[in-house]
């Protein structure tokens, strides 16, 4: 039975065996001659040296293509002609299946075809020498980023290659990507996964652990996120993980992006204690993207803007051509730049937004509901709590994919544009909270004229892509 | 006793905002619904239409590749001698065809009715009260119309 306790390091030796004997490129790992790697690592490419020390909020791309020499070319593009102050490498979908052979398939028909037949990096694959030829050849910190249920040969060969912040955990890289991964079998594997990160931590060479705050990106209530966040975060911290990255991904609403943000942040040092270093980062919005590049700057801008005002640690922006799937380097590049121009511009202004401190209290008061009740379901082992409270729908993901989760709860937006909850299922909230949500819903039924019902769910799924924020009945209010 | 639907996504497709959304309609509508959610196989529909003794079955499919996911459904379905309505909604074709090919298409697999992604799931649960004779109730009735 998995619970909240701290790998033995006979334990992390045994499961180290195992996982690198899954591909030949493991036999290459040899964690003292990793330590001495990242020990000649310049300052400016210590992640978490440039993430913890910074004064204002660090940009962040996703981009991920098969061969080294091109994802070389594709950051150094970003970080020159994007100003991008963190790069990222994501890997490819069938890395993220474990599917190494098919992923050796893709990478051998990239380089003769000389096209992208795999949508990431490959990084099992490329090995521990590609992995750090990669950390050499680019002048900035890489996080590894990617949506793996079982991450452990990928985090034992990328923290060996010289990466030092690996995204995902059990339930965020588990609930919004698969159907059918046992959530208990996913905390075992990130335990491992955290745990060598603590390893690293211990010798000096710290690992920054980002659990995926967007979870489904489908109007996820800022609580559900939030307490995710903080379990993951409690179970890394259990592991040795001493930097940890809490996420949040844009609603689109800006009182409500604002308070979530900041609620994040203290439930993170709340929960987490003294000595963890918290930061957060903040999505710009995960979801359906206007089918037209002008309208999609409109979008990326109000992400800018938002992290402004927010000031969370880091943004992961988007590109213009987030509609079409992969974006262009040039694409990826505008997006950097047009959340800087924003961040730029707004966040030397003091503004005041009416209305923060009412929603941050509501949303610290929901998620510690949530946190609380998968303490007390575990009797305070947070690994049995969080198997117990999505069996219950206690904790619940709206539109996950996962047998893991129920799925029931459904979200909707408010009058104002911030999301609440319509369909409570079994999630562990007070009646207090609840009240508040009905109401809210209440009063935007009230101004449609018409009841509350799946319907309002249904269209502001499409709304954003639609060109507006909330789903109003089309013929106007 | 309620009437039964099974509801899932064919084949590998994962986007699950589509029959979630159905899901909460049918049975608001008053449906004892079965949803397999994605990733559902065929035999999975079939297995799940014997088991729960359904009237009907939805399929959803979003990513493009219905027609191969779906050949061979309805000799299954006649294979298990199961006597039951079958839907197919969602993008049913990658590119853009014209629907009224792709409605022949599906309709010559055996599918009773076939939809666009832009079919309300109102208009949806009104075609399936009609076929299987069900009686709306008068207040029921204005909704669906309006």
């Amino acid at each position: 039975m998995v619970r909240d306790e701290r790998l033995t390091d006979e334990q992390l030796h045994r499961i180290d065996e195992r996982v690198r004997s899954n591909w030949p490129t493991g036999e290459a790992i040899d964690f003292e001659d990793a330590i001495a790697f990242h020990g000649t690592l310049p300052d400016h490419k210590q992640f978490t040296e440039v993430l913890e020390s910074a004064d204002r909020p660090l940009l962040q791309p996703r981009a991920g293509v098969p061969r080294l020499d091109d994802q070389i070319k594709l950051l150094e593009h970003l970080r020159t002609e994007g100003e991008a102050d963190l790069l990222p490498t994501t890997i490819d979908s069938y890395t993220r299946d474990n599917e190494y052979e098919k992923a050796q398939e893709g990478l051998a028909e990239a380089r003769e075809t000389d096209e992208d037949t795999l949508n990431g990096f490959p990084a099992v694959n490329h090995g521990v020498d590609g992995c750090r030829e990669l950390i050499q050849a680019v002048d900035a910190p890489i996080e590894v980023r990617h949506g793996t249920p079982d991450a452990r040969l990928l985090a034992a060969i990328t923290f060996a290659g010289g990466f030092q912040s690996f995204e995902g955990g059990p339930i965020s890289y588990n609930i919004p990507y698969t159907k059918e991964h046992d959530l208990a079998e996913t905390i075992e594997n990130w335990q491992y996964v955290d745990r060598l990160a603590g390893a690293y931590t211990e010798r000096g060479v710290t690992i920054n652990r980002e659990p995926f705050g967007p979870l489904t990106g489908t109007l996820v209530p800022p609580c559900i996120a939030i307490a995710i966040m903080v379990i993951e975060g409690m179970l890394a911290a259990t592991q040795g993980v001493r930097s940890i990255t809490l996420g949040y991904g844009q609603v689109g609403n800006i009182v409500q992006d604002v308070a979530a943000l900041h609620a994040l942040r203290s439930l993170g040092e709340e929960y987490l204690g003294d000595e963890v270093a918290v930061t957060t980062v903040f999505h710009e919005w995960m979801g359906g993207f206007p089918p037209d590049e002008a309208r999609a700057n409109g979008v990326i801008g109000l992400g800018g803007m938002t992290a402004a005002i927010a000031k969370p640690d880091k943004v992961i922006t988007k590109s213009p051509q987030e509609f079409e799937g992969v974006p262009t380097k040039e694409a990826n590049a505008a997006g950097l730049r047009t959340t800087q121009q924003l961040i730029n511009m707004v966040i030397e202004q003091d503004v005041q937004l009416e209305g923060v401190d009412r929603e941050l209290n509501l949303i610290q008061k929901s998620s510690r509901e949530l946190i609380e009740a998968v303490l007390s379901l575990g009797n305070g082992d947070v690994a049995q709590g969080t198997l117990s409270a999505f069996e219950s729908g206690a904790l619940d993901v709206p539109f996950s994919p996962s047998d893991s989760a129920k799925g029931d709860v459904l979200p909707a937006r408010d009058d104002d544009g911030r999301i609440r909850i319509f369909e409570f299922a079994d999630l562990a909230l007070s009646g207090d909270v609840k009240e508040i949500h009905r109401n809210r819903l209440d009063s935007r039924a009230r101004t449609e004229g018409r009841e509350q019902t799946f319907r309002m769910v249904a269209d502001d799924v499409d709304a954003i892509s639609d060109g507006m924020l909330i789903g109003r009945p089309a013929g106007g209010q | 006793m309620a009437t039964t639907v099974i509801l899932g996504v064919i084949g590998s497709d994962a986007h699950v905002v589509g029959i979630t959304i159905l899901e909460r309609a049918l049975d608001t509508a008053g449906f004892d619904v079965v949803n397999l959610g994605v990733q559902t196989s065929q035999a999975e529909f079939v297995e799940a239409a014997e088991t729960h003794d359904a009237e009907a079955v939805l399929v959803s499919s979003l990513y493009g590749h219905a027609e191969q996911d779906c050949r061979g459904f309805h000799e299954q379905i006649a294979a298990a001698d199961l006597d039951v309505t079958t839907y197919i909604g969602g993008n049913l074709s990658v590119g853009q065809n014209d629907f009224e090919e792709t409605r022949q298409t599906f309709r010559g697999m055996g599918f009773d009715r076939v939809f666009d992604s832009e079919v309300s799931p109102e208009a949806a649960i009104a075609a399936l009260k009609r076929d299987l004779g069900m009686q709306e109730p008068e207040s029921e009735r204005a909704t669906v119309n309006s």
